[in-house]
C-alpha cells in the first residue's frame, strides 16, 4: 500500500515535466552494443541456454499453458499485468519482430508498435545483455520455438498508470546503460555478475527500490544499494550481501544447492524464488552456478543485515518448552506443536535439506512478515529439481487457523529461539488471508 | 474390440514398490517404460498431507487407503471341501491400492530373509532329514540364495534409509545387531531409532534372560537422508499414524518418498492410473506376450503393445493374471500337478498383552517400526526335529500407535461394554505394552489359488479363489513361541496379562486383522515343474513376463516381506538389463 | 441428564423410533454414569446416525454381489446381502418387537437393567434374529466405539471427551521429544483435526 502511495506521489511530483517534455521527448532505440561481424551464427544451443538463464518461461508461460504463449497474469501493486506471447506468431507473437524490434523490447521495453512495456518486464537488467546473446535469444525465439497461436489479454491499468508515455520519463531516469562491461576481478567473476545482473535479473526482486520512482536502486555491485533486499508484494526478497545474511553465512556448496536444487542444510525456496530455481537456476551449467557463487560471495558487504531482525544474545529457551507439552504454554507455543511441531521439532531446526530451519531464516525473521504469513496460510512447494527431484510441500494451514491464531503463531515463532523479530498482527494476516501472491516488477 | 495404443518398450502392471523399482531401473536403462495402476494417483501432500492425515477412523478404521472389495476382492474357504464364499469386507489382510501401493501404508518393518529360509527344502532334508516334513507338506528352496540376494537387500536398504543396526558384518558378530541374521557386507545406512519405554523394558528382560535383543530394521527414518535417486527424506517424529496410513512428514520410506519423485522426471517414463489390467495377452505360439489389455478410467478397453511385461500387483493379483491370460499350468490340488497358484501361504502372528499400573507408555508415540527384537528362535535357531515342527518366529516389543478405536488392549475379564468396560479404558489406556511373534507358514498341497467357480468380478472375470487354513505344524510353531513369550512376560512381572495365540481347535478367521503378509501363487524355483518363474521371476512359459513380488515365495518367511520383495526386485531388474536384453530368451 | 442437543436433532437415517432405541442402546453400551463422558455426552448417537447416512452405511467399499450365504460359517466374515443400514433398520424393528412381547414395551421405554439383559442377550445371539442380521450387535458396539473415540468431524466425542478421558491428543501427530524410554506422563490435552484445542 505504501508501495502505491509512492508511486502516486512520486507521478504527481513529476506531473508537469511528463507534460511539459516527455510528449516531445523522442522515442529511443538503442542501438546493438557490439557490431558483430556479417555472417555471425549464435553457437548451438546458445539462445536456449540465455532464455533459460533469463528465465524467461517464469513470465511468459501461464500455468498449464503452452511454453513462451504468454498470458501469466503478473500481479503488480499497480494492477494485473498479463505476459505477452513470445512464441514467433506473426499474429498474436513476435513472429513479426526484426532483431532491432527484438533488442527494443529487450533493452528499451518498447513493443514493435512503439508502445512502452510496463517494468514488470525486466528490461533494465535485459539491457546488459551482450549483442551475441542478444542475437542467440532472438534466433531462438524465431527459429527453434514452434509458432503458437494465442493472444493475451490487453493490460489495462487504470489512470494515471496506463499512460504509457509516462513510462517514457520513467526509463529516461531510471535505465542504466546499454551492455555489459566486464568489471571484476576475473573472468569468473564477471561471468557471475553478467549471469546475476543481467540475466537472472535477481535484482528485480532483491535491489530495494527507491520511494520516488519505484526504479531498483542500482544495477550491479558497484551500487551499494544492488541486491540489499528487497519486497515482492508481501513477501521479502533477502539482503544477499550483508556479512550476516543467510546467502553469506553459507558456504559456497550451500548456497548452489539452494539454487540449484531449491534446498540446502538449512532452508528451502519459497514464494517467487521457487519459480526461479524450478524454470532456471536448476539448468544452468555447473560453471555457471560456479560463477553465480563466486560473484555472490565477492560482494559482501562489512555491515549488519537491514532487512531482518538481529538475532537475540541469548537464544530463548524454546526447545525445552515445547518439549515439555506443558498445558500452560501459550497460545502461540501450544499452535507450534498443533501444526508446526511435527516437521519443524521443538528446536525449530527441522531437517537437513528437507525441512527448513526456522531459527534463524531469513523469511521468518524479515522485517516483512508477509511471507511467513503466506507460508502458514497457504503452505508452499520447493520444485522437484533434477538433482534432487522430490518435490517438497509444507501444507497451508489457513482452513485451520483464524487470524489471531495465525498472528500468535507468526509472533510465536518469529520470537522464539534466537529469532528476535517484532510481532505480528490479526491485521497484518486479515490483509493477506485470500490475497494472490503478489509480484512485483 | 480393444483400441491398439502405440506399442512400448515395457508395460508393468501397478505402481507400488516392485513397479516403481523395474520402473526406474528399466527407464534408467533407456527403456520406454509404462505403468498401468489400477487406483488412483498418491502424491504427498495433496493425498497425504498433515493433519487430515491424522483420522483412525477414515484410514485405520474404514481402509480408506485400501483397495475396495467392491472393486476387487478373493473367494475364500478352508478345505476343498467348502464352497468359498467373497472377502466382502476387509479383515483378515489389507490389499493396498493406488500409486505406491502397500507401500503408502506400511509400517516399514524391513528385513532380509535368512540364508537358511532360501534354501528351506534343502536345509531341512540335509539337517534333519526327510522324516522331519509332514504329509501334505510342499516347501521348497527358492533357487536364489542369500549371498546371490546380499547385494540387492543392500540396495534396497539404502534405497530406503533403514535405520537398523547390523548383527553380522562379513561374518563378524556386531553387539547389539541381530547375531542370526546372515552376513551383511554394510551396516544400514541409518542408526536406530530412539527405544520407547516398552522396548527397553523387553530388552533389558531378554537380555537378562541370556537373549541377543536388537532394533527392528525401520523404514522410519532416524535422520535426514538422500539416496542415490536424489530423494530425499526426513527423521520420523513418531506420529503413531504408520500403518494403513500414508506418512505425513516425508519419514517413511515409500515409493513415493524413495523412487517416484525421480522416475516421474524422466521423459521414457509414464504412468496412467485408473487403469485396471484384465490380462496378458500372448502371440499365437503362447512363447511370447504381446501386451496387456486394460480398462482405463473411462471404462474402454485397450491393448497396450509391449516388448516385456513385468507383472508388480499385489501378491494375489499376479497369481489371478497369469490364471486369466493362461500363463503356466494352474496348479490342481487333487492331483499336486501344475504350478500356478501352488503354495499359498501366510503368517503365523500371536500375541501377549502386558499390563502394568504404574508404568506411562504413551502409546500414541509410536512408530511403525518402533520395536526392540529377539531372534533367538529363528528359523534357523529350532531343533526341528527335537520340537516336532519346521519354522520359525522373531518375537518383539513394539509400539506402533496408540489409536484408541484399534488400539485398546484391556486385561482379560474386562467387560467389553458398558461401565466396566468404561472404567477399563481409562485404567488401562496408556498402561500396557505388548510382546509378539511373527513367525514363518509353511506351504502345503491343499493351500492354494484358482479361479472360483461361481463368483465374478465386476468386469465379468471369475474371482481368485483362496483355499487356506492352519496346519498342526504351524500351530505347534506358534504354540513354542507362546511359551518363549510367555516366559518373558512372566519374568517382567505385570501387573497381569493377556495372550492370543493360534491353537489345536484355530481355524483361519477371516475378520480380524493379522497380516498383509499373502505369499505364493506363482512361486520361483529352478523346476518348471515345481515353480511358476524361474530364480530370476521371469515365467517359464512366456519369456518376457516377469513377475515381482511376495508371489514368488515358495512359503512364508518368519520375517515381514518388503525388504526380500524389495531385493528381489533389484535381483530380477538387474538380470532384465544386463542379461535379457541382450538377448531375449528364458534365462534358465 | 438432559441431552438437549440430541433432543434436537434430526436424524439424517434414522427414523423416530429408531432414534430413540439407538440413544437408549448407546447409553447402555458406555453409559454416562461415574468419571469421563457416556456416549450420549459424546453424542455417539449424531455419528452412528451420520455413518448410515453415509458410505459405511450403504455398505459402498464392499462386495455385495450374491450369491449370498448368510448363515455360512462365521469366520468366513460379512455374508449378509443386507448393507449395514438396512441390519440397524430390520434388527431395531425386530428387538422391540422382542422387547414388546417378552416386557411389555420397547427397548428405548425399558429400564436400563432390563436393556442390559437385552443386549447381552443379543451379543449372546440369544435373540432370534435371522441370519442375515446376526453382526447387528458386532456393528452397533463397533460403531458405537467408533462414535466414542473418532475425531469430532464425524460428529461424536463432542469436544473432544473420550479422548481427554483416556489421555489421547488425537491428531497432534508430533512427538519426537517423547520418543525415549522415559515413562513421564504426556500432559498436553488433544487437538482436532479442524484445530479445536482441548
Amino acid at each position: 500500500m505504501r508501495a502505491l502511495v509512492r508511486i502516486i506521489g512520486g507521478l504527481i511530483v513529476l506531473v508537469i515535466v511528463i507534460l511539459l517534455g516527455l510528449m516531445l521527448m523522442p522515442m529511443h532505440r538503442t542501438a546493438a552494443v557490439t557490431n558483430l561481424p556479417a555472417g555471425y551464427e549464435p553457437p548451438a544451443g546458445a539462445g536456449e541456454r540465455v532464455a533459460i538463464a533469463a528465465d524467461c518461461a517464469a513470465c511468459h508461460t501461464a500455468p498449464g499453458g503452452k511454453p513462451f504463449a504468454g498470458g501469466r497474469v503478473v500481479e503488480t501493486p499497480i494492477g494485473r499485468i498479463y505476459a505477452s506471447n513470445i512464441t514467433p506468431d506473426r499474429k498474436t507473437g513476435i513472429g513479426n519482430y526484426t532483431l532491432d524490434d527484438f533488442r527494443a523490447a529487450l533493452y528499451d521495453g518498447l513493443r514493435r508498435d512503439g508502445v512502452h512495456l510496463y517494468p514488470a518486464m525486466p528490461y533494465p537488467s535485459y539491457r546488459k545483455m551482450t549483442e551475441e546473446d542478444v542475437r542467440a535469444l532472438y534466433g531462438y525465439f524465431m527459429n527453434e520455438l514452434a509458432p503458437v497461436e494465442a493472444s493475451v489479454p490487453e493490460t489495462r491499468l487504470a489512470f494515471p498508470f496506463n499512460q504509457r508515455w509516462g513510462i517514457r520519463l520513467w526509463d529516461w531516469a531510471s535505465l542504466p546503460p546499454a551492455g555489459f562491461r566486464p568489471y571484476m576481478r576475473s573472468a569468473k567473476l564477471d561471468r557471475g555478475a553478467y549471469l546475476v545482473e543481467a540475466l537472472a535479473h535477481c535484482g528485480s526482486c532483491h535491489t530495494p527500490r527507491n520511494g520516488l520512482t519505484f526504479a531498483e536502486k542500482g544495477y550491479e555491485s558497484r551500487s551499494a544499494d544492488f541486491l540489499t533486499g528487497g519486497v515482492i508484494g508481501a513477501w521479502p526478497a533477502p539482503d544477499l550481501r550483508a556479512r550476516d545474511s543467510a546467502a553469506q553465512r553459507w558456504s559456497d556448496e550451500q548456497l548452489a544447492a539452494l539454487l540449484a536444487s531449491g534446498r540446502n542444510e538449512t532452508a528451502g525456496v519459497s514464494g517467487e524464488m521457487a519459480l526461479a530455481v524450478e524454470h532456471s537456476l536448476q539448468h544452468l551449467p555447473k560453471s555457471d552456478m560456479e560463477a553465480i557463487v563466486s560473484y555472490l560471495k565477492a560482494i559482501k558487504q562489512d555491515r549488519p543485515i537491514a532487512d531482518a531482525s538481529a538475532p537475540r544474545s541469548t537464544p530463548a529457551p524454546t526447545a525445552q518448552q515445547l518439549a515439555s507439552a506443558s498445558p500452560q504454554l501459550g497460545l502461540g507455543a501450544r499452535l507450534y506443536l498443533d501444526n508446526c511441531n511435527a516437521c519443524h521439532f521443538a528446536t525449530g531446526k527441522g531437517a537437513k535439506n528437507v525441512f527448513p530451519n526456522l531459527d534463524g531464516n531469513a523469511v521468518v525473521t524479515a522485517k516483512q512478515p508477509g511471507g511467513l504469513i503466506s507460508l502458514i496460510l497457504n503452505g508452499d512447494a520447493i520444485p522437484s529439481t533434477s538433482e534432487r527431484p522430490e518435490r517438497l510441500v509444507m501444507p497451508g494451514f489457513g482452513w485451520r487457523l483464524n487470524d489471531d491464531e495465525v498472528a500468535a503463531l507468526a509472533t510465536f515463532v518469529r520470537q522464539s529461539w534466537s529469532n528476535a523479530a517484532p510481532a505480528v498482527t490479526t491485521a497484518d494476516v486479515a490483509k493477506l488471508r485470500g490475497a494472490v501472491n503478489t509480484t512485483p516488477w | 474390440m480393444a483400441r491398439r495404443q502405440k506399442k512400448t518398450d515395457v508395460v508393468i502392471v501397478g505402481l507400488g514398490w516392485t513397479g516403481s523399482i523395474l520402473g526406474i531401473e528399466l527407464a534408467n536403462a533407456g527403456l520406454k517404460v509404462l505403468a498401468l495402476e489400477r487406483g488412483a494417483d498418491r502424491d504427498m501432500i495433496q493425498n497425504l498431507a498433515y493433519p487430515k492425515m491424522i483420522d483412525e477412523l477414515k484410514y485405520g478404521v474404514r481402509h480408506g487407503l485400501m483397495l475396495r472389495p467392491a472393486d476387487s476382492t478373493v473367494t475364500i474357504r478352508h478345505s476343498l471341501r467348502d464352497t468359498a464364499l467373497p472377502y466382502r469386507s476387509l479383515g483378515s489382510f489389507l490389499p493396498g491400492n493406488g500409486v505406491g501401493g502397500a507401500g503408502v501404508h506400511w509400517n516399514g518393518h524391513t528385513w532380509r530373509a535368512l540364508p537358511e529360509e532360501l534354501r528351506l527344502k534343502t536345509y531341512v532334508l540335509e539337517k534333519f532329514g526327510a522324516s522331519v516334513i509332514p504329509a501334505g507338506m510342499t516347501i521348497e528352496d527358492w533357487g536364489v540364495t542369500y549371498e546371490e540376494l546380499e547385494p540387492h537387500f543392500e540396495r534396497f536398504e539404502y534405497v530406503c534409509g533403514i535405520s537398523g543396526r547390523a548383527g553380522n558384518l562379513g561374518g563378524s558378530t556386531q553387539a547389539g545387531g541381530n547375531p542370526f541374521e546372515g552376513p551383511r557386507k554394510r551396516d544400514y545406512p541409518l542408526p536406530p531409532l530412539p527405544t520407547l519405554l516398552n522396548g527397553k523394558i523387553f530388552g533389558d528382560a531378554a537380555k537378562a534372560m541370556g537373549y541377543h535383543p536388537f532394533p527392528l530394521p525401520a523404514a522410519n527414518l532416524s535422520d535426514a537422508y538422500t539416496n542415490e535417486y536424489g530423494m530425499q527424506l526426513g527423521p520420523c517424529n513418531f506420529c503413531g499414524f504408520c500403518e494403513r496410513f500414508g506418512c505425513i512428514g516425508y519419514s517413511k520410506s515409500s515409493p513415493q518418498t524413495c523412487i517416484l519423485g525421480a522416475l516421474k522426471r524422466k521423459s521414457n517414463f509414464s504412468y496412467q492410473t485408473r487403469s485396471e489390467v484384465l490380462r496378458v495377452e500372448l502371440a499365437s505360439d503362447r512363447r511370447t506376450a504381446t501386451g496387456v489389455t486394460y480398462i482405463d478410467e473411462k471404462g474402454e478397453e485397450i491393448f497396450q503393445p509391449a516388448d516385456l511385461v513385468i507383472l508388480a500387483a499385489y501378491q494375489f493379483h499376479n497369481v489371478h493374471l497369469l490364471l486369466l491370460s493362461g500363463i503356466g499350468r494352474p496348479y490342481v490340488a487333487e492331483t499336486g500337478e501344475g504350478v500356478v497358484g501352488k503354495n499359498y501361504a501366510y503368517q503365523m502372528t500371536g500375541g501377549t498383552s502386558l499390563f502394568f499400573k504404574d508404568l506411562n507408555f504413551n502409546p500414541f508415540v509410536g512408530a511403525g517400526s518402533s520395536a526392540m527384537v529377539i531372534d533367538n528362535f529363528s528359523v534357523g535357531q529350532i531343533d526341528f526335529g527335537k520340537e516336532g515342527f519346521i519354522g520359525g518366529s522373531y518375537i518383539s516389543s513394539g509400539q506402533f500407535n496408540g489409536q484408541p478405536i484399534r488400539s485398546m488392549a484391556l486385561p482379560s475379564g474386562t467387560p467389553t461394554w458398558g461401565a466396566g468396560w468404561k472404567k477399563g479404558i481409562r485404567d488401562w489406556y496408556g498402561h500396557s505394552m505388548s510382546i509378539g511373534s511373527h513367525g514363518s507358514n509353511m506351504s502345503y498341497r491343499d493351500c492354494y489359488l484358482d479361479l472360483d467357480p461361481t463368483y465374478r468380478n465386476k468386469h465379468g472375470q471369475p474371482m481368485l479363489r483362496m483355499t487356506f487354513d492352519w496346519k498342526p505344524n504351524d500351530i505347534r510353531m506358534t504354540q513354542f513361541m507362546r511359551s518363549k513369550v510367555e516366559s518373558i512376560a512372566k519374568f517382567l512381572n505385570p501387573t497381569s496379562w493377556v495372550s492370543g495365540y493360534k491353537g489345536d481347535s484355530s481355524h483361519y478367521d477371516v475378520r480380524p486383522y493379522q497380516t498383509t503378509h499373502t505369499v505364493g501363487g506363482a512361486i520361483m524355483g529352478i523346476d518348471p515343474t515345481k515353480s511358476a518363474v524361474n530364480r530370476y521371476l521371469q515365467t517359464w512359459d512366456v519369456h518376457n513376463v516377469f513377475v515381482m513380488g511376495a508371489s514368488a515365495f515358495p512359503q512364508n518367511l518368519q520375517y515381514n516381506p518388503t525388504g526380500t520383495v524389495g531385493a528381489l526386485a533389484y535381483w530380477s531388474a538387474h538380470a532384465i538389463k544386463h542379461d535379457y536384453l541382450r538377448n531375449p530368451r528364458p534365462l534358465a | 441428564m438432559s441431552h438437549a442437543f440430541l433432543d434436537g436433532y434430526k436424524p439424517l437415517y434414522f427414523s423416530t423410533t429408531e432414534w430413540a432405541f439407538i440413544r437408549a442402546a448407546c447409553a447402555r453400551l458406555i453409559p454416562s454414569e461415574g468419571e469421563g463422558p457416556g456416549a450420549l455426552e459424546a453424542r455417539v448417537p449424531v455419528f452412528i446416525d451420520t455413518q448410515m447416512a453415509g458410505d459405511f452405511g450403504k455398505a459402498s467399499d464392499w462386495y455385495m454381489l450374491g450369491p449370498h450365504e448368510p448363515g455360512a460359517n462365521p469366520l468366513l466374515g460379512f455374508q449378509s446381502p443386507l448393507t449395514p443400514a438396512q441390519i440397524y433398520r430390520q434388527s431395531i424393528a425386530l428387538v422391540d418387537e422382542w422387547c414388546t412381547e417378552q416386557k411389555g414395551k420397547a427397548f428405548a421405554e425399558l429400564g436400563p437393567d432390563l436393556q442390559d439383559e437385552v443386549l447381552r442377550d443379543l451379543q449372546a445371539r440369544k435373540m432370534p434374529l435371522k441370519a442375515e442380521l446376526r453382526d447387528f450387535f458386532v456393528l452397533l458396539l463397533q460403531n458405537t466405539k467408533e462414535g466414542y473415540f473418532a475425531d469430532p468431524i464425524y460428529g461424536g466425542n463432542y469436544r473432544m471427551a473420550a479422548w481427554k478421558y483416556i489421555g489421547f491428543p488425537g491428531a497432534r501427530g508430533a512427538y519426537l521429544e517423547w520418543a525415549n524410554d522415559k515413562g513421564a506422563p504426556y500432559p498436553l490435552g488433544p487437538v482436532s483435526i479442524s484445530g479445536d484445542r482441548g
